[in-house]
């Protein structure tokens, strides 16, 4: 009775993520969601709710009948799935009601505050899952059962990290890669000696400086406890330093974002200022997402970054030991840095890029996945309505301004409803292709004489136009589901993320690490963002 | 002073392996082990992250690429 007691609040939820994939499936809901604007997203509500409600009640039942151990299966299902399904169920509740609702309220305050709130506080998805998992964390606190699921959260970040990997592509990763290796190696080693000098002028003993200025330069808590043992540091110091790092980088990560946009930064640049100035990877990874949720390019700028500086850990204690003296602990080599603490997940993250290069995600051929399809199919067909404006606006001359090509193809569009080669040349691809690209080129070119006003053309048929222009740009199915999972890898992440942000982590910040610690994180956040507007420009991913 | 009186409570987040007592003096030896038991719970973290990553990426291909 005790044990099913134990497991009931995972069972309610297994239950309720069920009958709401049910009531979802009957679109009975279907009027709300198209209120929220995510109506889109139905059958990926059916599908996770199913999904994850079965899990929940299938894993309970397995947590009923059987002894816990300490298996894989134990530690990274069947011990977290209480965690890993409130998340889940916040993660969607955030996604598609509380963040459309934001929007919503927003837009109707924007006449009284004269700005749009959800703009200038970045109020998407992923600050609002960090809110959530922030304030439930410090009043009501993590419910029992959530506990071991709130600890994945790392775990299931770093999937999505491996994931990104599918996105890149050589010539990015290369240029990013070259970019991030001068701009970190700069700024890492940079403030590890800022630290370390801060640390003499205001004459602070040695191992905690040497502990603090780890933590400042590379990445933040991880380092602190690798370096710690290499410069003796007494535990009061870490605990300062530690404070001290968190605090700091929650800071930036709500306050970024703001200043990036403010400053009209691309996502490029701050990506790579996100990715120098913030400590923490989780950090990063929130600041990238909260300047940008629906691009992924901010995330995948920021993440190389990101990498680098972690990569750069073994250095910094290379650098710590010489300083403090001493080459090398009982148990904890300099060798033992290196090997043991190589992040295997850029390994992963390695292997999805390798695997995304070699096409087995969509053909070398395709752009990051995005191809052009000018085959005849149904669903590539502009609408009945769209043709029925198109028609009805070349029968009544309205494209008697366009050139004979651009005339032609606005013409051929009618005839054929859709962007396609010559029929009787269907057989010769090459040539069937070539004929239907340069049909959507000349598309393109109405659109944009359109926008230019250099034409005049009605809303209608300028929608009926980009709307078959957008139905041949087609996306490969693996890489939109791939890019899918990764996001919900860092939705969970980043809510779990917030579960962690305690009171007492923050408030065991003090003494004379808290006064270098800000002046150190300053110094490099603001020099960083310099540099950053000065050096990377967006055409280092053109 | 008893031991527990020169304990240190630290907070480290999920990272660090959530909070944990210390003693006060600088201990080498246990900074050591703690670091190590951080590193090897990364690892075990990290190749999990990277197993599950290659299932999932195996389940998408299989469902959008090799049976449509």
């Amino acid at each position: 009775m005790s044990c099913t007691k134990e497991h009931m609040p995972v069972i309610v939820m297994g239950a309720l993520l069920l009958i709401y994939g049910l009531i979802v499936q009957t679109g009975v809901l279907l009027p709300t969601m198209k209120y929220l604007h995510t109506h889109k997203a139905m059958d990926l509500q059916v599908t996770l709710s199913l999904i994850f409600g079965g899990l929940a009640l299938v894993g309970t039942i397995i947590n009923m009948v059987r002894e816990p151990g300490d298996t894989t299966l134990d530690r990274f299902f069947l011990q977290p799935l209480g965690g890993i399904i409130l998340i889940m169920i916040m993660a969607m509740a955030i996604r598609w009601y509380l963040e459309p609702l934001v929007k919503i309220m927003s837009k109707s305050l924007q006449p009284l505050l004269g700005f749009k709130i959800y703009k200038v506080m970045n109020l998407n998805y992923v600050v609002l899952g960090i809110l959530a998992g922030v304030v439930i964390t410090n009043t009501w606190g993590i419910p029992k059962f959530a506990a071991p699921g709130v600890k994945c959260a790392r775990f299931i970040l770093k999937m999505g990290v491996i994931m990104l990997g599918a996105r890149y592509s050589f010539a990015e990763l290369a240029k990013l890669g070259v970019y991030s290796v001068w701009l970190i190696g700069f700024f890492v080693l940079g403030t590890v000696f800022l630290v370390l000098w801060l640390g003499k002028i205001f004459k602070q003993p040695k191992s905690m400086t040497g502990v603090l200025s780890a933590g400042m330069g590379v990445c933040g808590v991880s380092a602190t406890v690798a370096v710690a043992p290499v410069v003796k540091a007494k535990s009061a110091e870490m605990a300062y330093t530690i404070g001290t790092i968190l605090s700091f980088g929650i800071i930036c990560m709500f306050v970024f974002p703001t200043i990036g946009h403010m400053a009209g930064m691309n996502p490029v640049q701050f990506g790579a200022w996100a990715g120098t100035g913030i400590l923490n990877s989780a950090q990063v990874a929130a600041a990238a997402l909260a300047f940008d949720a629906v691009d992924i390019k901010t995330l995948k700028v920021a993440e190389i970054f990101n990498i680098t500086r972690v990569l750069f850990l073994p250095v910094i204690v290379l650098v710590l030991a010489t300083w403090f003296g001493k080459q090398s602990g009982q148990k904890l080599s300099f060798k033992s840095v290196v090997i043991d603490k190589f992040p295997i997940f850029i390994l992963g993250f390695l292997i999805l890029f390798g695997m995304s290069s070699a096409g087995l995600f969509s053909p070398p051929s395709h752009y990051k996945g995005k191809y052009i399809d000018v085959s005849y199919n149904d669903r590539t067909q502009v609408t009945t309505e769209e043709w029925e404006t198109l028609d009805g606006a070349l029968a009544a001359g309205d494209f008697s301004s366009l050139d004979p090509a651009q005339l032609a193809a606005v013409t051929n569009l009618v005839e054929q409803r859709q962007i396609a080669g010559n029929y009787d040349e269907r057989n010769d691809k090459k040539l069937f292709d070539s004929v239907g690209r340069g049909r959507m080129a000349q598309l393109e070119g109405v659109l944009a004489a359109a926008k230019a006003k250099t034409i005049s053309l009605s809303s209608d048929v300028k929608s009926a136009i980009k709307h078959a222009v957008k139905q041949v740009h087609k996306k490969s199915k693996t890489v939109v589901t791939l890019t899918d999972f990764m996001i919900w890898f860092f939705a969970f992440g980043l809510i779990g993320l917030g579960m962690q942000i305690t009171k007492k982590s923050i408030t065991q910040a003090g003494g004379w690490p808290i006064v270098m610690g800000v002046i150190a994180g300053i110094t490099k956040a603001t020099l960083s963002f310099f540099v950053v507007l000065w050096l990377v420009k967006d055409v280092v991913l053109n | 002073m008893t031991d527990e009186e020169n304990k240190v409570t630290i907070e480290t987040g999920d990272t660090g392996k959530g909070t944990s007592e210390m003693a006060e003096p600088a201990n080498t030896e246990e900074l050591e082990e703690r670091a190590l038991s951080v590193f090897s719970s990364e690892r075990n973290e990290d190749l999990t992250a990277l197993v599950l990553c290659l299932i999932t990426t195996f389940m998408v291909l299989l469902f959008t690429k090799w049976l449509v």
